[in-house]
């Protein structure tokens, strides 16, 4: 029998960090959608967010709930730069999905020497936290044997960047779905070619669909340095593969089935880390992520729903 | 076709040939005498390495059109069957090489079924299966393959015997990429990039030859790993499944120009040669300007050297294989 205490704190930590994969997930699924590009550079935008929000605390003072608007505008307008840097271009490549690949895998590369060229390549504390530093969720009775009580902990900041990672991703929603812009994105994913025709500028769309998913990246990785306060420089590709295999599994470029996708895969993660040997957890994501492309490789949801 | 243009293009092949096997026994003469010339062994034994892994390379992505982005799967199953043969059964490297060998194709047999996925799914995938070897490599039990920690060949090591087996297989590989331009199989394999169904509908067995194609690609890679584990005697899973070691051989095989024969030998002796001047004039910026040649690669260069030179002056096709 597992321990309640345990089960509790598995079922919160898929919560928390199931969010956060979906917030990744979902961007990485814009730029999939309406660009046809497989950012393999994901994880490096997101550790750089992470320490754009260490170095505002660090040199500035900057409390990181207000580091989290600033990144997210300063990101944005990176990401449309890069596109019209980047983008354009791969239009003349015969396979532009594994162009991108491969182009991004050059960012990647770029980016990593670059964050450590500035930070250095040792992991980074975040010396922050909130008061009271931890939360008390609530207590169970007798959890380690007759009168000795077990209390569900959380780090305070934990849940205010749960709080504030379900408001994006409502505010997401709203976006994709109540708003001409977001409606314009999800057209633009399902036909390229038609979108043109009523008159939308692609090109204006896809430097903002970019933007977006860059903004998204930076401000996962300020939520990330809160949920996980060490900032390590060359975690960015286990960052991309956790958020391949939320895209895969919520079906490739479909931002919204990544938002499902991004909490399932949490909960998958916690729970295989709590009731697996280490050796087998570590690879449970991955044995996910192949099962499914042999069996659904349209992803869990299928093509037609939750368009 | 008239007698006369096949004349013309008997003769154009001969002289190909004789232009491309003269290079290759320049490059043999050269390489062999190195060691007793006595240059920097690591340096060329690195070029012949990149050589022989892009040349393999091409293979399955140039020739077949697949882009396995976890391809250093089957470089460090190579160096693992080789080192665990050797130090765990005392087996001798002139066996246990060929053996890591057949390892390697054995397991691209087991990854087989991955072949039938398309595109960007397949590069993922075959991603996600290297990463699942490196962390078998390193959770597996310490008497079997040194845990994370790696294995140790001690005194079996052998630079000089590691050496010149590196260029038998780097000659290996280069005659079955010649022989497979112009067999049946290597034009088989092309058709089925350019368009399967029709490649089917014409006769060609399309399943059979793609797994003729990866078996052959992977099997030169673990040869790769086996002879880079006797020449340097050291792995562990973090280098030995390193995706730089991917990294490295797609950029080469795509800066000289895949599906030419020619080209991934001319992109990776162009830059190794480059990122040997980097680490030596700027060891930090090392990976930032591979990523840049990377990008700017893809943008304006996505068919390679060779390619691009193929593309603009029509007439050297003539020369160029």
């Amino acid at each position: 029998m597992i321990n309640e205490v345990l089960l509790w704190n598995a079922i919160v930590g898929g919560i928390v960090f199931g969010v956060v994969y979906a917030l990744i997930g979902c961007s990485l699924n814009v730029l999939a959608g309406v660009l046809r590009v497989i950012n393999f550079a994901h994880g490096e935008f997101v550790i750089a967010g992470s320490f754009f929000a260490f170095a505002m605390l660090n040199s500035f003072g900057v409390h990181p709930l207000v580091a989290l608007p600033i990144s997210a505008v300063l990101f944005f307008f990176a990401g449309v730069a890069l596109y019209y840097l980047l983008v354009p271009r791969l239009a003349y490549s015969d396979e532009p999905e594994t162009s991108s690949f491969l182009l991004m895998f050059g960012v990647s590369l770029m980016m990593v020497s670059v964050i450590t060229w500035i930070f250095e390549a040792d992991i980074r504390p975040m010396n922050f936290s909130f008061e009271p530093i931890n939360f008390t969720l609530f207590k169970i009775a007798d959890a380690y044997g007759p009168g000795r009580d077990g209390r569900v902990l959380v780090p305070t900041a934990r849940l205010v960047a749960l709080a504030i990672n379900l408001a994006i991703i409502v505010a997401l929603t709203w976006f994709f779905y109540r708003t001409l812009p977001g409606k314009a994105l999800r057209a633009a994913t399902m036909n390229r070619e038609a979108v043109q025709i009523v008159g939308i500028n692609i090109h204006r769309l896809s430097a903002m669909a970019f933007g977006l998913a860059i903004a998204l990246a930076g401000i996962t990785g300020v939520l990330l340095a809160l949920v996980v306060p060490s900032i390590d420089p060359n975690g960015g590709p286990d960052i991309a593969l956790i958020g391949f295999i939320v895209i895969v599994l919520g079906g490739l470029g479909h931002p919204v089935g990544a938002l499902f996708a991004g909490i399932i895969f949490g909960f998958v993660e916690q729970f295989s880390n709590l009731l697996l040997p280490q050796a087998a957890a570590q690879m449970v994501g991955f044995i996910i992520l192949v099962a499914v492309i042999f069996v659904r490789p349209e992803g869990l949801f299928g093509k037609g729903q939750l368009k | 076709m008239s007698s006369l243009t096949q004349i013309d293009e008997a003769q154009a092949s001969r002289v190909r040939y004789t232009i491309w096997f003269g290079l290759i026994g320049i490059v043999v003469v050269w390489f062999g005498l190195m060691p007793t010339l006595g240059g920097n062994l690591s340096l060329y034994f690195s070029l012949m390495l990149w050589v022989t892994m892009a040349t393999a390379f091409n293979i399955i992505a140039g020739f077949t059109g697949y882009m396995p982005f976890g391809y250093v799967a089957f470089y460090g199953m190579g160096t693992y069957a080789t080192a665990m043969l050797v130090v765990n059964y005392n087996v001798s490297p002139y066996l246990a090489i060929p053996l890591a060998g057949l390892a390697g194709m054995m397991l691209a047999l087991v990854f087989a079924p991955t072949l039938r996925l398309g595109g960007i799914y397949f590069a993922i995938v075959s991603l996600s299966l290297a990463v699942i070897m490196q962390r078998i490599m390193g959770l597996a039990p310490d008497e079997l393959t040194g845990g994370s920690h790696g294995l140790n060949l001690g005194a079996k090591t052998n630079r000089q015997d590691g050496y010149y087996a590196m260029l038998l297989v780097l000659v290996m590989a280069l005659t079955t990429v010649t022989w497979l331009a112009r067999s049946r199989l290597g034009k088989a394999l092309k058709a089925i990039r350019d368009d399967a169904e029709a490649a089917d509908a014409m006769g060609v067995n399309v399943q059979r030859s793609r797994l003729y194609a990866w078996l052959m690609s992977a099997g030169f890679a673990s040869l790769c790993g086996g002879v880079q584990a006797w020449f340097t005697g050291a792995l562990d899973p973090i280098t030995a499944f390193d995706v730089l070691v991917t990294a490295k051989t797609v950029i080469y095989a795509m800066a000289g120009g895949l599906g030419t024969v020619t080209g991934p030998v001319v992109g990776t002796v162009i830059l190794v040669w480059v990122d040997e001047l980097i680490w030596r004039e700027f060891p930090i910026l090392n990976n930032f300007l591979l990523g840049l040649i990377i990008a700017l690669l893809i943008l304006f260069m996505p068919r390679g050297i060779v390619g691009t030179i193929m593309q603009r002056f029509p007439r050297t096709r003539r020369l160029i294989m």
